[in-house]
């Protein structure tokens, strides 16, 4: 088992790394942005031309307006994309998908179900107060605590218990080992709010009235329910590498896709993330307002299955399914390029440890060049089956539908009855977790993630009664359980990519397209973070006025 | 009937439709399927327990009854609740939208009446061209949905012209006229032109009636005969129409708010019906209840000073 030290210092050196590497958020001037060219020829970005000064204010659009900013309670992308510059966490993910120290200088790992944060001096929340060691253990008791109800439960559901156990450190200890609870830190599951605060404001905490109170490079201004959420740059903030660029930051919650185009087209807003391509994409790709990134991404689109009898029980129907679908073919229609075909649910954004292992097993995987010829076998040796399979997809959704509709014709292509059930987006929700709304789906539509970029937090879904292994999918459970204890990196990149090869093979989830983030950028503004760390690294710290 | 008397007989069947709705809204949205569940719990680390918790913690699984009754009790002690989505009290939710509604539905309703009523007696008492314009147009505006006209008017005076700004509300009076402007001439527009239809017609049809041939005839100066008896005889359905159009108004508020990103009290209401706000939408629904039966109120008050002959219960009509 590997102790504390070499994390630390492998912490230390990424992000070094990172600074050297994005320079956006070192500040100065002139530094180029940092993008790759993909597989399918995208060019991927991950933090865009460093700004040359100070902007007054920015105003930045959202897809809808947050519920809340408690980041307990953040777990979608309006929520996020707030609080991630607001509230800060033990540990940041930095845009080129490394993890780095942030409120937690270090971190020990003396044994297997230890962690022990050492925290860093001279912090302070928005009010003035030192942040105490006091204040992060109540912020992460609140992750155990069934009345808070948090949306990262499931990364706490190992830890036996949260202490302060000096002025600058925090001890957690675990029922059982658990490696994603450490790289939770990195995320808003990690975030640090100031008790006092929180207790005082009551169940307002996180409401319009009562905001939050916090560390992070933004401070909390003011947020008028349905008309704009206000940030601005919080003069003493600690870390000057990450000091804001733009004093105020307005977030609009514009939700007509139509609307919010035409408001980035005439300069009125300055800018906005898509997490599905806009009806208006063409139109911002040539736009002279200001230019369209695509951010190097986690998210990924997939069919994920729910059903635990018929077709779509039978790994061989489902790959058969996999198989018949033309993934470049739906990027483009789909998606209008903005998207990449994915051969795994997991890109090799993911891979940030263990990567020539995770590489290697990668390349192995199937093409995703369609195989009928195959999928017909499979089908036949799966009895040729004759029940429909009903997939539900998003009402109200362009990408929804036109997926569902490629989706039917592949299936019918091979033979299989497809019917797609249209369910309104408010309801949509309940499919994750009820599973009466599961009944009669056999598959539905969704975007996902890994809150964390390790393979493995994605492949944690396929825990045997899992909340979400919504088809009771198995045939990895003990490997996915005995990865999560594994420390040290390259055994547990070796595990991970064995599972990633079972599931990519089983397709208890079809992975179709690898998203990337689409943001647009008026002109007068650059330096955002535009990698999909942007859910939780502060990226618009600095955002500032381009050259 | 004594004013008075009228008055107390208002407000009692005001609180009988109050309540009558408030059960019927509630029932209704008790009775779909979905609920809020997805929005307490977020929707992807949801365990059993959590659900159970949060269940018990809002009450989602009381009966119906008891769900409204507490709900009753609490607004007739003046809360009317938290929105369950917004983690938020209803009442600061919904007054920070309710300006923008009202501003909006008060600026349409003036286009309304100054297009409507100004084109309508326009054409009437001219007909020849200007009559085939006006209903030329009138035919044309009729038959344009709001969300079109809406995104026509920002590509051309937002996007194009630049005159007025793409979205939202603004802030201070002026600035929100500016803002609300596009959006008030959606929403007016097809109505302006119903109302321009109805009182061209109304008039058109008081023109040929005798007692006005019979005043024009004797000499009287036509624009007394216009004024004393047209136009006052052709108010009564005009004035019916003007009612029914801005408690419509209110509803229609929906898709324009939608268009130009507005934060008024219609699109929180779509938004928090189909997410089983239940809170949220009761207290809208009571809203507008009461604005229609205000306008209703004001309507009927105005039929007895158009037409004496009109008394005040409304049993004359």
């Amino acid at each position: 088992m590997h102790t504390a030290k070499p994390l630390a210092i492998a912490a230390t050196l990424a992000l070094t790394a990172s600074l050297a590497a994005c320079g956006g958020s070192g500040g100065g001037g002139g530094g180029s942005s940092s993008s790759s060219q993909s597989a399918s020829g995208l060019t991927l970005t991950q933090v865009t031309r460093a700004a040359v000064g100070d902007i007054d204010a920015v105003a930045w659009n959202l897809p809808y307006e947050p519920s809340t900013i408690d980041p307990s309670h953040s777990f979608n992308y309006s929520e996020n994309t707030v609080i991630a510059n607001m509230c800060e966490s033990l540990l940041r993910q930095n845009p080129d998908f490394s993890t780095s120290p942030a409120l937690a200088k270090s971190v020990d790992h003396p044994n297997p179900t230890t962690w022990i944060y050492h925290l860093q001096e001279n912090v302070k929340f928005w009010d003035g107060k030192p942040m105490t060691s006091q204040d992060v253990a109540y912020s992460l008791n609140r992750g155990l605590d069934p009345d808070v109800g948090s949306y990262f439960g499931s990364y706490f559901t190992n830890v036996k218990d949260i202490k302060a156990t000096d002025a600058s450190t925090v001890t957690v200890t675990m029922k059982a080992p658990d490696v994603l609870f450490n790289q939770a830190m990195s995320t808003a599951a990690g975030a640090v709010v100031q008790e006092a605060y929180t207790k005082s404001a009551g169940k307002d905490f996180g409401s319009p009235s009562k905001g939050v109170m916090c560390t992070g490079p933004f401070t909390f201004d003011s947020w008028k329910s349905g008309d704009s959420l206000v940030m601005s740059r919080n003069d003493a903030y600690w870390d000057s590498p990450l000091k804001a660029k733009a004093g105020k930051l307005t977030f609009r919650f514009i939700s007509d896709e139509t609307t919010a185009v035409n408001a980035l087209q005439s300069g009125e807003i300055d800018g906005e993330f898509f997490y599905l391509p806009p009806a208006g994409l063409s139109s911002l790709k040539s736009s002279d307002a200001g230019t369209l990134y695509y951010g190097d991404s986690l998210i990924f689109w997939a069919l994920l299955g729910s059903a635990e009898t018929g077709p779509m029980a039978d790994p061989k129907v489902r790959q058969a399914f996999s198989l018949a679908v033309d993934r470049p073919g739906m990027a483009k229609v789909v998606f209008q390029d903005a998207a990449e075909p994915a051969k795994a649910l997991t890109n090799p954004a993911y891979f940030t440890y263990g990567k020539p292992i995770f590489q290697a097993a990668y390349d192995a995987l199937p093409s995703i060049k369609p195989d009928l010829e195959k999928a017909q076998q499979l089908l036949k040796e799966a009895g040729s089956p004759t029940q429909p399979i009903t997939i539900a997809i998003q009402g109200s959704s362009a990408v929804h539908e036109q997926t569902g509709a490629l989706l039917k014709a592949a299936g019918e292509a091979l033979g299989l009855t497809v019917n797609i059930k249209s369910i309104p987006v408010e309801q949509y929700g309940a499919i994750y977790y009820d599973p009466k709304a599961r009944e009669g789906i056999d598959a539905f539509l969704s975007t996902w993630y890994g809150n964390v970029p390790d393979p493995l937090d994605v492949y944690a879904a396929f825990v045997k009664g899992g909340p979400n292994n919504f088809n009771n999918y198995d045939a990895v459970s003990s490997q996915v359980e005995k990865a999560r204890t594994i420390d040290n990196d390259d055994e547990r990149a070796t595990q991970v990519s064995q599972i990633m090869t079972t599931v990519t093979n089983d397709a208890p989830w079809v992975p179709l397209e690898t998203l990337p983030v689409l943001a647009f950028l008026n002109k007068r503004v650059t330096g955002a973070t535009v990698s999909s760390v942007y859910l939780y690294y502060p990226w618009a710290a600095a955002l500032g006025k381009s050259g | 009937m004594s004013w008075p008397r009228f008055l107390v007989k208002r407000v009692l069947a005001l609180l009988v439709v109050l309540l009558v709705a408030s059960l019927l809204v509630y029932g209704s949205l008790y009775l779909a399927p979905g609920g809020p569940l997805s929005f307490l719990v977020g929707t992807r680390s949801a365990t059993p327990e959590l659900i159970a918790q949060v269940t018990a913690q809002y009450h989602l699984n009381d009966p119906f009854l008891v769900r409204y009754f507490t709900w009753l009790a609490d607004v007739l002690h003046g809360d009317l609740g938290r929105s369950l989505v917004y983690r938020e009290a209803v009442s600061s939710l919904i007054a920070s939208r309710f300006l923008t509604t009202l501003l909006l539905v008060v600026y349409a309703t003036v286009l309304i009446l100054l297009v409507g009523l100004g084109t309508g007696i326009w054409a009437a008492l001219r007909r020849g061209v200007a009559g085939r314009v006006v209903t030329g147009w009138n035919a044309a505006s009729l038959s344009t949905p709001a969300f079109v006209l809406g995104a026509l008017l920002i590509v051309v005076f937002a996007l194009g012209l630049g005159w007025f700004p793409v979205y939202g509300s603004g802030s201070g009076f002026g600035d929100r006229l500016w803002h609300l402007t596009l959006p008030a001439i959606a929403l007016a527009l097809s109505s302006a032109a119903y109302l321009s239809r109805i009182s061209s017609a109304s008039i058109t049809s008081e023109m040929g009636k005798e007692h006005v041939e019979t005043a024009m005839s004797r000499g009287l100066p036509r624009k007394l005969v216009v004024r004393r008896h047209v136009l006052r005889n052709a108010s009564i359905p005009v004035i019916t129409v003007v009612g029914l159009t801005i408690a419509g108004l209110v509803a229609g508020t929906v898709v324009v708010e939608n268009v130009f990103a507005l934060d008024g009290l219609g699109s929180l209401l779509v938004r928090a019906i189909l997410q089983r706000d239940y809170a949220v939408v009761q207290a809208i629904v009571l809203l507008l209840t009461i604005v229609f039966v205000l306008v209703n109120l004001i309507v009927d008050v105005l039929y007895s000073l158009v037409d004496p002959r009109l008394s005040l219960d409304g049993d004359a009509l």
